[in-house]
């Protein structure tokens, strides 16, 4: 494995760590879902580099479009949870226990 | 919601899946998953109630945090390979991951933990939307790269999810939180076959989807989402409580309505593929579904309960119910069994 391969899997891995053992806000979970992203985005754009071809240079525009659609929706979700719940806590969001 | 904004949805809803089916590479899979996704939320939280809103922010992390993973497999074989076609998937780290991937997607154990919260959270036609059609796109997915994935990730994901769909929903009373362990069982029966033989997984998914939607739609009709509703309804829609009931039971895998189907066929390929002890394993879990099936049957018509409960007996009912697509659906459930050369020939 290859030293950006191993950056960009480390980050990509890390993001993910943080999505999955969030602590306290939702804004957190996002944050580490966007820098998910921002890691593909890095791999995207680095692979075909190594490939040295030019067919899949225009990959990372059409991934961070659709990454910004998600974030946009994130945030309204978020927008609108502390509408209905008061905070962004995610130990607010209990409703729906068994 | 203006109707504007109802059929963009919708339409979006129909494209993400569309690009998903005619995608061949992991890009274009990727984004037909994502536009689902982003389609399907406002109209998850079109009602500003705080379970609504929770239910989407829950499932919008999942699918967002899937469809990551999903990419990041993909981009990782596409590194060490070369190949991003989806047919072309080479069995090194990222085969599992994707399987992982496109578990949390659909919900099958032992990713399924958003499932019932999620599940509960939405009202009844928007939670049909959910459990089927967004069902669709990864299933596809599953079905293009099932030759490639590891086999014993795939048993052990399928043998879970029907074991956990069956003891899960033991101790529910809300409905939609029964319906979604059911799905997680379900899941469960069509990932185990899906390496054995493609045609059943899929004739698996298409009954599933006519099972679920009759149920999903009978409830809308009996206007129910707590078992202690559902013991009042005897009383105000006969016919509609007795096809809830067939309806269910259908789902439970009783013989002859259609949802012996798949089971029957599933566990002669088993069989086939001398695999008896998974077969058994398969068949037992599937007890532990019908008793939760059985008890809102027995709650619907088996009895009549005698001391006062805390229901109004509705004395009149909304006319102008649209009843064609239930009266379709509700026929091929119950009565579909004996076309089963048919739709084995028809899915091969």
């Amino acid at each position: 494995m290859t030293p950006v391969q191993l950056s960009f899997n480390t980050a990509f891995t890390l993001g993910l760590m943080g999505v999955t053992f969030h602590r306290a806000h939702l804004l957190s979970a996002l944050l580490c879902l966007e820098g998910m992203m921002l890691s593909l985005y890095m791999g995207l754009s680095l692979w075909p580099m190594q490939l040295e071809s030019t067919t899949y240079m225009t990959t990372p525009l059409l991934l961070l479009a659709f990454s910004a659609c998600e974030a946009g929706a994130g945030l309204a979700l978020m927008v609108a949870t502390s509408r209905t719940h008061g905070t962004d806590h995610l130990q607010n969001l209990n409703l729906l226990q068994c | 919601m203006s109707p504007y904004v109802t059929m963009i949805l919708i339409s979006s809803l129909g494209l993400g899946t569309t690009i998903t089916f005619t995608s061949s590479s992991w890009l274009m899979a990727w984004m037909g998953l994502e536009i689902n996704t982003l389609a399907i939320t406002p109209l998850m939280v079109k009602q500003h109630h705080p379970r609504a809103t929770e239910a989407t922010t829950k499932y919008f992390l999942t699918q967002a945090t899937a469809s990551g993973l999903l990419l990041f497999a993909t981009l990782n074989n596409a590194w060490m390979t070369g190949e991003w076609n989806t047919m072309e998937l080479s069995n090194n780290l990222s085969a599992p991951m994707i399987t992982m991937a496109l578990a949390l997607k659909m919900g099958v154990a032992p990713m399924h933990f958003w499932l019932p919260e999620v599940l509960q959270g939405l009202p009844l036609l928007t939670g049909l939307i959910l459990s089927t059609w967004q069902k669709l796109a990864p299933f596809t997915l599953l079905y293009m790269t099932s030759h490639e994935l590891n086999t014993t990730t795939m048993t052990i994901l399928g043998l879970t999810s029907t074991i956990i769909g069956g003891l899960g929903g033991l101790n529910q009373t809300q409905l939609r939180k029964v319906l979604a362990y059911s799905s997680i069982a379900h899941l469960g029966w069509m990932v185990i076959i899906i390496q054995y033989s493609k045609t059943l997984a899929l004739l698996n998914l298409l009954l599933y989807i006519t099972m679920t939607s009759t149920a999903f739609l009978t409830l809308m009709t009996l206007s129910a989402t707590k078992i202690n509703t559902l013991s009042t309804k005897w009383a105000t829609t006969p016919i509609a409580t007795m096809t809830a009931m067939l309806a269910l039971l259908a789902l439970g895998g009783l013989p002859p309505l259609t949802g012996f189907m798949p089971k029957w066929l599933i566990l002669q390929e088993l069989t086939k593929q001398n695999l008896p002890a998974l077969a058994t394993l398969m068949a037992l879990s599937a007890l532990l579904s019908l008793f939760f099936y059985l008890r809102m049957c027995h709650t619907m018509t088996l009895t009549i309960s005698p001391n006062t409960n805390n229901n109004m007996i509705t004395w009149r009912k909304k006319p102008g119910q649209k009843a064609l697509p239930l009266a379709m659906l509700s026929i091929m459930t119950l009565m579909a069994l004996p076309t089963t050369p048919t739709m084995v020939a028809i899915m091969n």
